[in-house]
């Protein structure tokens, strides 16, 4: 019962010792000075500043672009989860069936998680490239040319293209998620169900996807947190553009500290970041209990 | 009967392939396009290139990535066990604090990190890009693997203990050898991580010759591709430099797999 000697073991201080100095101590400095900063005028240069009480915080609000982003955001959340979620939870379901060659499908599905999303950008650019871009290319040549879209430079179809480029991305993810789940799923309710003469999609609505409940709810939060670190993805495909088109929370955020020199204007939207974040960090752990 | 299987195993098949096309798609028109025009030509051009040297390159990445995942691994194993088989003061405070920055974006928090690392006067070095990423990885890494000590039962250390072992013989020992899978998940997750990452290097590096792989990708999507040989050259450009993580991933997909389930983490 008793835990590695006394009730107060002074040696742990040691064993955390260069966990708080390489991460606890940088990331609460991030933390409080984003605070700090987000009530000042700073430029994040120079060592000149005013203290402007919450300024920056009704600039924010009542600022169109930001709520652009987050309206983003949502959306970007929203069609990713749901599609990354739904697809990834269907091809768990033939996955399980253990068919030869079942180990290779899920390695390609899985795949695009393990290359970085900058060349995954790079690629995707010039695929979806209006004139020059294999995707247009094949939709002419198969004459769907109707179809064929500036996929990154049209306002109507932008987000919806980044978020096909992210699924693409972390679909495999929700697939082996899944997976796992169904792997721990008992075998004796399917043979209940098989008895009761229910077919594969019966069983698969009203007992399997229930059963799940956890792993959904779990990819719910990691799909918010995953909008909410979204920052690469949308950087190198479309700079948030066109207009605001698919302008996030953080490429707006980078936009403010690093071509308008408005520190405090950045570090508000920080803080509305962080705390969504922190409270999500909480869910994570939570639900991740439960699965 | 067989015949009765196989017709309800070909529509499985049928959509399994169809997704696995799609998903394969991307990477087989790189590599078609990668070689039209000029063929191997469009890799000697890329080898050859003199602003940005590949192999440069890929050890500037390597270091990078190497040394945050080792470093991660060691001070998230220490504090775990200290979290997971010690009792301490604020230890449960601290262990709370410390998860409550696991979904911490980096990219919310740009501007202080920025001053950090040029007040350290570590701007345009490897571990200017290195220490951020240790930062901002440990705490995910942190939960995994206290997760895992945790279902190490007491009284093996215990009895350990009881035989005269030191805390820190029991932690090399024992802990560390009956925790290897997950070490290792956590290994390989925090190397692939630090690799693909873009915005750190972005803040922080500054010359050509620091540039990891990230960085390079987009110094070659920077300059123009209108015309097809631009396009064959950034293709191949983007095959060599995806290279050595699809080779990663293909030798340590097992832990990742595992790994990322583990903690059900995205990056």
């Amino acid at each position: 019962m008793n835990k590695l000697g006394k009730k107060n073991n002074w040696k742990a201080y040691l064993y955390i010792l260069p966990l708080m100095v390489l991460s606890f101590s940088l990331v609460y400095y991030c933390i409080i000075n984003t605070v700090a900063v987000s009530f000042t005028d700073w430029d994040g240069m120079s060592d000149i500043y005013k203290i402007v009480g919450f300024q920056n915080y009704a600039k924010m609000l009542a600022d169109p672009v930001f709520w652009t982003a987050v309206t983003n955001n949502v959306l970007f959340f929203i069609g990713t989860v749901f599609i990354q979620a739904g697809l990834g939870f269907f091809l768990a379901l033939l996955l399980k069936k253990k068919l030869p060659g079942s180990n290779l499908f899920k390695a390609i599905y899985f795949m695009p998680i393990a290359m970085a999303t900058s060349i995954i950008t790079a690629i995707f650019k010039i695929i979806m490239d209006p004139t020059n871009g294999a995707l247009n290319q094949f939709l002419r040549a198969i004459h769907l040319d109707a179809l064929a879209m500036s996929w990154l430079g049209d306002q109507k179809i932008a987000l919806v293209s980044v978020i096909a480029v992210n699924i693409f991305q972390w679909m495999g993810f929700s697939m082996i998620t899944y997976y796992a789940g169904l792997m721990a799923l008992p075998d004796d309710v399917y043979e209940a169900a098989k008895i009761d003469g229910a077919g594969f999609w019966r069983t698969t609505v009203s007992i399997t996807f229930p059963m799940l409940k956890s792993t959904t709810n779990l990819l719910l939060v990691l799909g918010i947190v995953g909008s909410l670190k979204t920052f690469d993805l949308v950087k190198l495909l479309t700079a948030g553009g066109p207009g605001r088109a698919t302008t996030v929370m953080n490429t707006y955020l980078y936009e403010k500290a690093f071509n308008d020199f408005n520190a405090g204007g950045a570090a508000s939207i920080g803080v509305a970041i962080l705390i969504i974040a922190i409270v999500m960090s909480f869910l994570q752990i939570k639900l991740g209990k439960e699965d | 009967m067989k015949k009765h299987k196989l017709k309800s195993i070909a529509p499985t098949y049928a959509v399994l392939i169809l997704f696995a096309i799609i998903w394969v798609l991307p990477l087989i028109i790189a590599v078609t396009k990668s070689f039209t025009i000029n063929g191997l030509g469009n890799y000697a051009y890329v080898l050859n290139y003199d602003k940005i040297n590949y192999f440069q390159v890929i050890f500037n990445s390597m270091s990078i990535a190497v040394i945050s995942a080792l470093t991660v691994t060691v001070i998230t194993a220490l504090a775990a066990f200290a979290f997971s088989k010690m009792h301490f003061k604020g230890g449960k405070i601290i262990y709370g604090a410390v998860l409550a920055c696991l979904a911490v974006p980096i990219a919310a928090v740009t501007t202080p990190l920025f001053s950090v690392i040029k007040n350290l006067g570590l701007l345009d070095s490897h571990f200017g890009v290195i220490l951020p990423l240790i930062a901002f990885n440990a705490p995910m890494m942190l939960l995994m693997l206290k997760n895992y000590f945790d279902t190490i039962p007491d009284e093996l250390l215990e009895s350990a203990r009881i035989d005269g072992a030191s805390t820190f013989r029991i932690w090399y020992e024992f802990m560390v050898p009956l925790s290897v899978p997950m070490i290792a998940n956590v290994l390989v997750l925090t190397f692939i991580y630090s690799w693909n990452d873009y915005l750190v290097p972005l803040l922080v590096m500054r010359s050509e010759s620091n540039y990891p792989v990230t960085l390079a990708a987009q110094f070659f999507m920077s300059s123009t591709y209108q015309s097809p040989v631009d396009v064959a050259r950034i293709y191949a450009v983007m095959i060599l430099l995806a290279l050595p993580s699809i080779l990663v991933y293909l030798f340590s997909q097992k832990f990742l797999v595992a790994g990322i389930t583990a903690g059900s983490v995205k990056g």
